[in-house]
């Protein structure tokens, strides 16, 4: 059984056993406000809006760790292969119900891709009709920061960004995750 | 409590200068129905067409997300607003704000989906004769539509207790109780905040569903923990002097 | 209820939450812990580095997949950080080696859980109690819920959060 078929099944098995739920358009609708409370709150600069988003998922990522490993109890990854795997098959199915696609591999392994068919973070959402987010602002932005901090209490340092959104008029939403380095030393990060 | 309600505030801002009416814009990414016009430049869609104009407004109805998700977002939620706020009052202001706009949007949702249920069952005998969203007109049904259907929506169960002020001076209050709300499930006010209650957050949304029904109206959230409900949460409905006044005129003419 | 008490060390070593859970037993003081935890973080420590690591054949990768990985890996993706010139590993190179686990007296157990994060959690209990993991795992999620979910707390400081409290002590009051 392959690393992503593996992880898939106990990602499902979380879901159906493990996971406490809610309405998913509570979750929808509040990330929601809280995107726009930020484009109120930098004025219509998404450039500060994506950054702002990315911090608060960071931040979200340091705490959101402890609750993947206390409900998964997976052990440590082999590889970085197996780290995207554990990332979209068990980590996005039981926070999000999705599993998004891992594919665009670099040959040295350290980058790839999420593939997103479906986002529950932008349902209901349309950008405004401003010429201006559907260039500039990455609406799931928090999902990279998420990543960010999470990898980064498990001693990996990586950089996630978007390339594409439907959001955008893209025909697919896809997120860039590339492995900076592993992290020696154990000190505590600071909270942004 | 007598100055206009905030939605009608926000429309009349798009329709000023344009920076503020993108301002007012931005404000609603999250759009269920979407009001504006299609036809300015126009967005950009995907060429399978995966956008909210082409998927039904139902299918996320009866879908589910983590409890953790929600948990995380609302936290993250609270932290922001913290830091840019002098103190208690002024965050639980924040996240009343916060939550307004969601219950403008759940209204329409609401009334959306009690009609669209009636049209599917009456689609036998005439679909055309399908009878438009019930409205509240009067405090009562409004309070029972929050109670109940805006309680399940969003907390897949209803609040716990529906109460009328019993003092003669303040006959526009009324209470509605939920003894453990689900914003704060994971939530431990530290002691030098004790006053604070982050179910603003929900008073935001209840205000946001009286305001959007045209019922005016200031939202609290208030700890009153018991033994049993450590986390029990009364909200306090203020309802402004116009809407007590049309109470009056439509208790004689008899609507109900 | 054979539960004494628990401690939470972060991951500099620094105490972050210390709670007794059966009434009247004998408290340290505040100091005490304080240097408990620190020293057994570095005991912790110490375990971790003279864990016996033994010679690899020169051939080998370093990262030789183990048994209790997916064996299905591709040799394509053995890439590690690790620099290539080790030629000691623990017995299974790809599992870190974990540090000290568990110490026990004729009175008392003391087991301690590291999260891949770093936060430790040493519990204290009869010698005799079993199921010492359930507890552990269960402890890990209450703190996942109520401390890592609280928007007033802040990471690596002191745990004062009280739906935690209420929660950990019912929880363990409901097993005994």
């Amino acid at each position: 059984m392959s690393s992503a078929t593996k992880a898939s099944r106990i990602g499902e098995e979380l879901w159906k056993t493990r996971v406490d739920k809610v309405n998913a358009e509570l979750v929808t609708l509040t990330y929601g406000t809280i995107v726009a409370q930020l484009c109120q709150d930098y004025d219509g600069n998404y450039q500060d809006v994506n950054k702002q988003l990315e911090k608060m998922g960071y931040n979200i990522g340091m705490r959101l760790i402890e609750d993947f490993l206390a409900k998964s109890n997976v052990g440590r990854c082999a590889n970085f292969r197996e780290t995207a795997d554990m990332i979209a098959k068990v980590g996005f199915r039981i926070f999000l119900n999705i599993a998004p696609t891992v594919t665009n591999w670099t040959s040295d392994n350290n980058q790839f891709s999420l593939v997103f068919d479906e986002n529950p973070l932008a349902d209901f959402v349309e950008l405004p009709d401003d010429g201006r987010a559907q260039d500039e602002l990455w609406f799931s932005n928090i999902l990279c920061g998420v990543l960010r901090g999470a990898l980064e209490m498990v001693q990996m340092q990586i950089e996630a960004h978007f390339v594409s959104d439907v959001l955008r008029g893209d025909d697919t939403t896809e997120m860039r995750v590339s492995l900076v380095r592993y992290i020696e030393d154990e000190m505590p990060p600071d909270e942004e | 409590m007598t100055q206009p309600a905030r939605h009608a505030a926000m429309l009349s801002i798009s329709n000023s200068g344009s920076n503020l009416a993108a301002a007012a814009e931005k404000q609603q990414p999250a759009q269920h129905l979407h009001t504006q016009s299609q036809s300015s430049q126009g967005l950009r869609v995907p060429s399978n067409r995966k956008t909210i104009y082409d998927r039904h407004l139902n299918r996320s109805r009866n879908a589910e997300l983590s409890r953790a998700s929600f948990a995380f977002l609302f936290a993250e939620m609270v932290t922001y607003a913290q830091r840019r706020v002098t103190g208690i009052q002024d965050l639980e202001k924040r996240l009343n704000e916060q939550g307004y706009p969601l219950g403008l949007r759940l209204l329409d949702l609401l009334f959306y989906r009690t009609m669209s249920s009636s049209t599917s069952s009456s689609l036998s005998s005439s679909s055309t004769s399908a009878s438009p969203p019930n409205r509240p007109l009067r405090i009562l049904p409004l309070l029972h539509l929050i109670h109940g259907p805006l309680w399940r929506l969003l907390f897949n169960r209803p609040a716990d207790a529906l109460e009328h002020s019993v003092s003669p001076e303040t006959p526009n209050e009324y209470m509605i109780t939920d003894n453990d709300p689900l914003v704060n499930t994971y939530i431990s006010v530290p002691k030098e905040m004790s006053m604070l209650n982050c179910a603003a957050f929900v008073a935001g949304i209840i205000e946001g569903v009286c305001d959007g029904c045209g019922f005016e109206a200031k939202v609290t959230a208030h700890n009153q923990p018991t033994e049993m409900w450590p986390g029990r949460t009364i909200f306090l409905l203020r309802f402004g002097e116009s809407v007590m006044e049309r109470e009056k005129v439509l208790e004689r003419a008899g609507v109900k | 209820m054979s539960v004494f008490s628990l401690i939470i060390i972060n991951k500099a070593g620094g105490l972050v939450y210390q709670r007794e859970f059966q009434p009247g037993l004998r408290k340290l003081s505040t100091n005490d812990y304080l240097v408990l935890a620190g020293t057994f973080h570095g005991v912790h420590a110490i375990t971790r580095s003279i864990t016996p690591k033994l010679p690899l054949p020169v051939t080998a990768p370093a990262t030789t997949p183990t048994t209790s990985t997916p064996n299905a890996v591709s040799p394509s993706a053995t890439s590690t950080p690790a620099p290539s010139t080790v030629t000691h590993s623990f017995p299974n190179p790809g599992i870190p080696a974990t540090g000290l686990e568990t110490m026990e007296t004729d009175k008392f157990r003391l087991t301690c859980f590291q999260t891949l994060t770093g936060t430790k959690f040493l519990l204290f209990t009869d010698p005799t109690m079993t199921n010492i993991d359930v507890i552990m795992k269960k402890i890990y999620e209450l703190y996942a819920d109520f401390v890592m979910k609280n928007p007033f707390y802040q990471l690596e400081m002191p745990v004062r959060c009280e739906s935690f409290d209420r929660n950990l002590t019912g929880w363990l009051r409901g097993r005994a």
